[in-house]
This record gives structure tokens, sequence and C-alpha cells, in this order.
């Protein structure tokens, strides 16, 4: 059975809310009747089909093709499927995703996998600040499933996040993993100033940091056997995504001593 | 290999071993299974061996406990050379103690040892319990995707064990082979080749001290509080004094005791350990192959010596 396939046909003047519009509750429904569901246009209601060409009938995969940055919530709440974004993305996309895979072929903006549960998130440009991070008023940030970005990442990424991976290939901004619970943030490229601020537990990882907060300290070089298996896990799971593995000693600082000191940055080029 | 009789007569003989008409009588257990890793493999079965000692008999050991194979590196999940050790109980319950104290005191000691699941079940039992809070709370959990990792800072780094192991309660304690012959030397030659050749079995254990027990046991005993006690039937010592079961040439017997994770690993492992007595046996002067069984009552499980044939 071949995917649905939304594609923008207009220029979004406001705020997208696309919510709700995933593989799992667009199952069984023909064309029409996606065309019919009705989305947040800003104070508005709009329905799909004003917004969006329909093609196909809902499956386990779901295509939307010309997003911009005004679109937000793409891939919200997902639960099974696949989602494949064209296009950048605007904020919240994969908001307390509980499974499946959303693809977003383009840069993504603030609160990418916002509290995220489960499932795994690809991003092959950048992302906005608070990755991962609960919105105001909540109490905890991702509690699982794996965030990939291919790019950068903005700042406090990874925030009072429990579980769960988030790996990039670029540079990760400043705060990142700050009040962080447990989980691992992977920057391939390294991480900006205040990483791990008044983190209690977790892992962060990179080659460097730009300014190592005091209240982190030096605990000396090591080899890990908890990164083998993390090598090994990410690479089950990613395949060909999964970083390059970590072999030999890493430079282990813990903190965030202004906190409990149960957490820990890796450094990979030490 | 000439089969003098066939299967069906009375009795049968292979190469000059008589086979008795008898099977060995098992019973339904619960068992786990984890891996242990290292940095080499000397020193993963340094820590088997260890956490497996003293683990030949449910009944005075609170677990029949065993090697079941060596895992290599590419398999376990730190990529390290690794074991994997089967403990059988006789409820998870009883087994999960077992597991606190002996990884607790022989694989978290061990220099470079990790410690993870090593059965796939639906049921799962603690293995981090008891072990992780050697921490004294500086012991850190990692959860990748459904699995926990512990992590424990130790002396030479950190000792690395999996949250919960899985369990079975469909494992089987209890298959068994005794070989009978006229040199003692020559029958433990004969089943430490059996016992060679069963260590390909997967998902067995022979519990006993290189899988092989010359203290054959019967039920009760003329003493109160000993729920077992010397199978005088079967002591070549008292042949004239008791009810034996020996011929007038036999002079020693041993025993093979087997527990697997099901039944058909059981007989298996019976079935390549047949093989291997009458293969060598011939040489050694082994002159009968027999099992032991309660009469087939108390056990669930019977392996007939018949069905076992190569």
């Amino acid at each position: 059975m071949s995917a649905l396939k939304l594609q923008l046909t207009i220029s979004p003047t406001g705020r997208l809310n696309l919510s709700g519009i995933t593989p799992a509750k667009l199952a069984g429904l023909s064309a029409t009747e996606v065309s019919r569901l009705h989305i947040e246009a800003g104070p508005e209601k709009l329905s799909l089909g004003e917004c969006f060409k329909v093609e196909g009938a809902g499956t386990d995969t779901l295509i939307i093709e010309g997003a911009t940055p005004r679109c937000d919530f793409i891939g919200a709440e997902n639960e099974d499927g696949t989602i494949i974004v064209e296009g950048d993305v605007g904020f919240y996309a994969g908001r307390q995703m509980r499974g499946g895979r959303l693809e977003i072929r383009g840069n993504a903006g603030a609160f990418l996998a916002s509290s995220l549960a489960d499932g795994l998130i690809v991003v092959n440009g950048s992302v906005g600040d608070n990755l991962g991070a609960p919105l105001r008023g909540e109490r905890d940030g991702m509690s699982g499933g794996i965030v990939v970005v291919k790019g950068q990442i903005g700042n406090s990424a990874g925030a009072r996040m429990r579980r769960g991976t988030i790996v990039a290939s670029g540079k990760i901004g400043s705060a990142a993993g700050e009040r962080m619970m447990g989980g691992t943030v992977w920057s391939a490229s390294g991480f900006g100033t205040d990483a791990g601020v008044q983190m209690r537990r977790g892992t962060l990882i990179a080659p460097s940091v730009d300014q190592m907060r005091p209240t982190f300290v030096d605990c000396g070089l090591h080899e890990l056997g908890i990164l083998n298996i993390t090598n090994r896990y990410l690479r089950e799971k990613l395949g060909d995504l999964a970083p390059s593995p970590i072999t030999g000693s890493v430079r282990r600082f813990a903190g965030d001593m202004a906190s409990i000191g149960r957490g820990e940055i890796l450094l990979t080029a030490s | 290999m000439s089969a003098v009789n066939s299967k069906d007569s009375q009795p049968m003989n292979i190469n000059g071993i008589a086979i008795d008409d008898t099977f060995a009588e098992a019973f339904g257990m619960s068992a786990t299974g984890i891996i242990i890793t290292a940095d080499t493999m000397k020193w993963a079965r340094q820590a088997a061996i260890t956490m497996t000692g003293f683990g030949t008999s449910v009944i005075g050991c609170g677990a029949e406990c065993g090697i079941d194979y060596e895992v290599p590196a590419e398999e376990t999940p730190d990529g390290r050379p690794g074991v994997r050790v089967l403990v059988f109980g006789f409820a998870p319950e009883s087994i999960e103690g077992q597991l606190k104290n002996r990884v607790g005191q022989c694989v978290l000691t061990s220099p470079g040892s990790a410690c993870f699941n090593g059965l796939e079940a639906e049921r799962r039992i603690p293995l981090s319990s008891g072990p992780r809070f050697f921490g004294d709370g500086w012991q850190t959990a990692r959860k990748l995707g459904d699995r926990r990792f512990w992590r424990v800072p130790v002396m030479d780094g950190e000792f690395i064990i999996e949250d919960t192991t899985g369990v079975t309660t469909d494992a089987v304690g209890g298959g068994n082979l005794l070989v009978i012959g006229r040199d003692r030397p020559g029958v433990l030659r004969t089943c430490e080749a059996a016992i060679e050749a069963m260590n390909d079995v997967r998902d067995v254990i022979m519990p006993f001290p290189g899988g092989i027990v010359r203290s054959g046991s019967k039920v009760g005993s003329k003493y109160k509080g000993a729920v077992a006690s010397t199978n005088d039937a079967f002591c070549p010592t008292l042949r004239g004094a008791t009810n034996s079961q020996l011929g007038p040439e036999d002079r020693a017997v041993l025993e093979i005791v087997i527990d697997g994770l099901t039944s058909e690993s059981v007989a298996e492992a019976m079935k390549v350990g047949l093989k291997a007595v009458l293969e060598t046996g011939p040489e050694n002067q082994v002159t009968r192959v027999s099992a032991g069984n309660y009469g087939g009552n108390l056990g669930q499980h019977h392996y007939h010596l018949k069905d076992c044939l190569p």
C-alpha cells in the first residue's frame, strides 16, 4: 500500500498546528476523509484539504512535502508508523512521540522531540534550541527514544532529560543537558559553554566543551565499558546513522557538583 | 559401532556394552542464564567458574550451576569475550537469592568483569539487586532501549551489571547416565569423553565436578534428617552385602547428571553423551550403561535409553 502524501499548497502567514496528523490516526481514512480533518491555523481552523493536496490513503507511512518553518507539531504524539517530511519544520516537531519514526529532511525549530517518550527522530539539517526539553510548567524532558541530528543543535538540548539518547554530528550550543536527570547527549563536534549545568545524572559526550564549568571535577582518563554497550546499542538501532564508535580512553568529568554530582561529561579527544 | 541386538530386544548391546532398558527420571525446574564478560576469555571463565562453584545439587547448594558455552566477543553486549552461565533452582524466587549472592561475591569481585542477561524470556528476575548497592550511592543507571545497565564504581574501573535477566519455569533437572565398567580410570576416561561431547550441546549444564558425579544417591537414609544417601545398589564394594545391581566384574560406576533449559536440550545431551560412551567405552572396559529413576512416579520427564541410542 502506497504512503499517504500531503503536499502543502499554501504559503501560511500564521502557524499551522499539525498535531494529531499521524499515521496511526489517519490509518484507514481515504484521501477525502483526510482532507476534511481540521487543523489549527492561528486563531482559526482550516481543513487539511485547504492547506494540502492529499494523495493516497492512510497507511503506516505519511509523507509531508513542502513543509515550512511555520508548520508546528509535526509528528507530535506519534505512536507508530513513519512520517517523512520534505522541507523545514517549525516548533515542537515530534513532541511527546511514543513510538514510530519521524524523518525531517530539512531543519527543525525549537523544542524538537520535546518530552519524547520513545521512537526515533532523524533530522538531516540543524535544530533550534531546547531539543527534547519540556514546556514551561512540565517536569520532565525526554524519557526515552533516540534523536539523530546531522547538523548542529541550539542551546539547552536535553534539558531535564530522564532517559533516551541525542546524537548530533554538529556542535551543540550552550547549556546542553541542563538539569539533566539521565540519558545521553552525544555531539561529535563539541558542546558550547555551560554544558551540564545543574545536571543530576546522565552523560554528555563530546570531543570538547567551550568552557568547562568549575563545578565539574576531573576524574581522569578511563576506558569505560558502558561506552562499548552504547556503541553496540546505537549501531543496532541506527545502522549507518550511528555515530563513530568511541574507542580508547575518555576523560571523565563528574558533576554538576553544585547539584548531586552523579552526572558526567566525557571528553573523547583528551 | 555395531549393534548386536536390536533396540527392542533385551538387553541391548552395542560395541560390547550393555544398555539397560530403563530411563532417566528428571524433574521440572526453574532456570536463568547470565553472560559474564571480561577483558579476556581467561578472566570471563574465571569469574564463571568461581560463581558456579558449590553449585552441584539444589538440595545442598541452593542451586545447580554450570557453564553453558563461551560467547564470542561479537555476540556479547559489551563486545568482550564472555561465558554463558546457567543457574537452576526450585523456583524463580530461590534463583533470585542465589544470583544475588553468587554474582555479588564471585562476579563483582572478579577483575574486569561485567554481567548481563543471558536468557530471553518474558518473566524477569532481578540481577543487579544486591551487587549494585555495593556502589554506596555512586552507582548510576543507563537505560538503552528496554535494557537498564548499572555502573558500579570499583577499584579497577566500573562493574557493569544489567538490571534484570530472564527466567524460565520450563527447565528440566536430573537427566542422567550411569556408566559402569571393570576399570575405574577407564570409566572416568569414558565419562570425560562424554562430557567433552556434551559440552557442545547448548542450553544444558552438567553441574557436578567436571560434569561427573561418583556419589550417586538414593532417596532417604537410615539417619534422621538426611534426605539422600549413598546408592548402595551401585556401590561395587557392597556387591555381596546389598541388593546390588552390579555384575561380578564391575568395579566402578560414574554418573553424568544433566540440567537443561528445555526437555529437548536434555534429551539431546543424553543422546550425545550416550553416543560418546558407546564409542569410547569398549577400549576403557566399560561394560554397561544405565540410568537413574525413582520408578517413574516422581519426575515429569522420562528419557529412555533406547530412545537416546545413536
